[in-house]
């Protein structure tokens, strides 16, 4: 992407620079707070979950920054095109990047209680979709900041994979229920925690497709691939696999 | 020739070809050059009754000569010199033909300040209709003042001392008037060269009013150097650089994704 020229006034810039910073920053601390609830919940490490229950304070806050500057950035500076979609972009993001921060937070609160269980089944597909999920974040806010549509473009392309790995967690989870009783109250927490890492693929793709949009004033084609299909389960479904 | 909407067929020189269906003044590889310097360069543009056209550009861009060719004010300016085809309603407003009297009052003109005869706020209004023989004086010519008055949103104010000079009233009544005064010949374009670059935002905001409400009647064109008014006022958005027409469109479009690069940093105000 060709980088545009700078303001005539240069307060201007360095507002829209600001606000850049600021939803990268809410982005590094919504992709941290994902990696971080996982590897609390793989350590069973209680006392770090707990603190990372804290930690979406403040992603809240930035959000509550990145709106305050976007509209003072609106009222005064009465943005047109290019800079009039990126604030907007970030205002969308933004309000992204918190639903994710609260995903990862409910995780970190299922990883309190699941560190106090017998051992779990040990999962290493959530590891590796969490791995996902926040590449997909760090690439949206990478693409953002560098008014890249392609990159955002191909982080949507990416979110099958998410969909997939939910998939196959989702089936084996259920296998583990069926043959014991004992095993549902944990397993019911680890869908739930897949089901917000997926969740949270969802809401990357969407900031991807607003990054687009901010990038060239054009909506990313609506034909998205979708490959979650456990909203269609039925019991009958596994048990006959 | 890119920039005309494809309705508007290209006109040739040739004065039997009418004007495109829907277009109320057309114009076709305009120049103007004033001595050796080109202010406006091979410029197309189609102007519509329903819709108010915007010029932006920065200054100098040639967009307020481009105005002044469609009623031939640049006629008054002794170096200059106007080539190409302009047409209203399929009449070629060049053509030998043409009072050029008469052309001023199809076409009339607000400007920058406003500049109200030195006479009584009615005999601004009455002096068109009068010089043109559009009205009788006595009760005829009193309805055409008041009508456009009402017109212009401004005969409420000055119903009670219209025998009052019209350099009494404040600025924004002032370009009112003038805009009264415009319209009281019954034009068909009116052209308006920065309106409200006098005028405080609570006048601005009533003249702009009114633009919207003479929409419709007139095909109006304004150059206007603040973004924020040709986004507010206008259908279409002409931008000009250097005397060329860079970007022609819908202004919602030209404001939110403009397609060139020239028009992208003019309105984000971006220089490089």
């Amino acid at each position: 992407m060709p980088s545009l020229p700078k303001h005539t006034l240069k307060a201007y810039d360095a507002e829209l620079d600001e606000l850049r910073a600021l939803v990268s920053q809410m982005g590094g601390l919504a992709q941290s707070l994902l990696e971080d609830a996982i590897a609390a919940l793989l350590l069973r490490d209680s006392k770090r979950a707990t603190q990372l229950i804290a930690a979406d304070k403040a992603i809240d806050t930035l959000e509550i920054e990145i709106e305050r500057l976007a509209v003072q950035t609106i009222a005064l500076r009465a943005p047109m095109a290019d800079d009039l979609r990126e604030i907007i972009g970030a205002l969308k993001i933004s309000a992204i990047l918190e639903r994710i921060g609260d995903y990862a937070k409910n995780i970190a609160k299922r990883a309190t209680v699941l560190a106090e269980m017998d051992q779990f089944q040990h999962m290493a597909i959530l590891p590796e979709m969490s791995r996902l999920a926040s590449g997909m974040i760090k690439d949206t806010l990478d693409a953002f900041v560098e008014r890249d549509a392609d990159k955002a473009a191909a982080v949507r392309d990416r979110d099958p994979q998410v969909d997939s790995l939910y998939n196959a967690l989702f089936r084996e989870l259920l296998t583990y229920m069926m043959e014991n009783q004992r095993a549902i109250t944990p397993s019911t927490h680890l869908l739930f925690i897949a089901k917000n890492i997926e969740r949270i693929g969802d809401h990357a793709t969407n900031a991807a497709e607003v990054v687009y949009f901010s990038a060239t004033g054009n909506a990313l084609e609506a034909t998205r691939e979708k490959k979650d299909r456990t909203a269609f389960a039925t019991l009958d479904d596994w048990q006959s696999k | 020739m890119t920039h005309i909407a494809e309705a508007s067929p290209v006109q040739s020189h040739d004065n039997t070809v009418p004007a495109g269906p829907t277009a109320k003044a057309t114009a076709r590889a305009v120049n103007v050059t004033y001595g050796n310097t080109r202010a406006v360069k091979n410029v197309d543009l189609d102007i519509f009754t329903d819709e108010v056209t915007a010029l932006i550009g920065p200054s100098g861009c040639g967009k307020s000569t481009f105005l002044r060719c469609f009623n031939r004010m640049n006629d008054t300016i002794e170096n200059a010199r106007v080539s190409g085809d302009i047409r209203i309603d399929g009449e070629d407003i060049y053509g030998a033909t043409i009072n050029v009297v008469q052309l001023r009052a199809r076409v009339g003109m607000v400007f920058q300040k406003p500049n109200p005869f030195p006479k009584s706020i009615y005999n601004n209004v009455a002096y068109g209709p009068r010089i043109h023989g559009l009205a009788a004086p006595g009760p005829d010519l009193d309805q055409v003042v008041e009508v456009s008055l009402q017109k212009a949103g401004l005969w409420d104010e000055v119903k009670d001392r219209l025998d009052q000079p019209g350099t009494t009233l404040s600025g924004g009544q002032q370009q009112r008037l003038c805009i009264a005064r415009a319209i009281a010949v019954n034009p068909e374009v009116i052209l308006m060269d920065e309106p409200c670059s006098a005028l405080d935002p609570i006048a601005t905001g009533k003249v702009e009013e009114l633009i919207e409400e003479l929409r419709g009647r007139f095909a109006i064109m304004i150059v206007t150097h603040s973004m924020q008014q040709a986004a507010r006022v206008s259908q279409k958005t002409a931008f000009f650089n250097q005397g060329e027409l860079i970007e022609y469109g819908p202004t919602a479009d030209v404001f939110t994704k403009p397609k060139h690069e020239q028009t992208k940093d003019y309105i984000m105000g971006r220089y490089g």
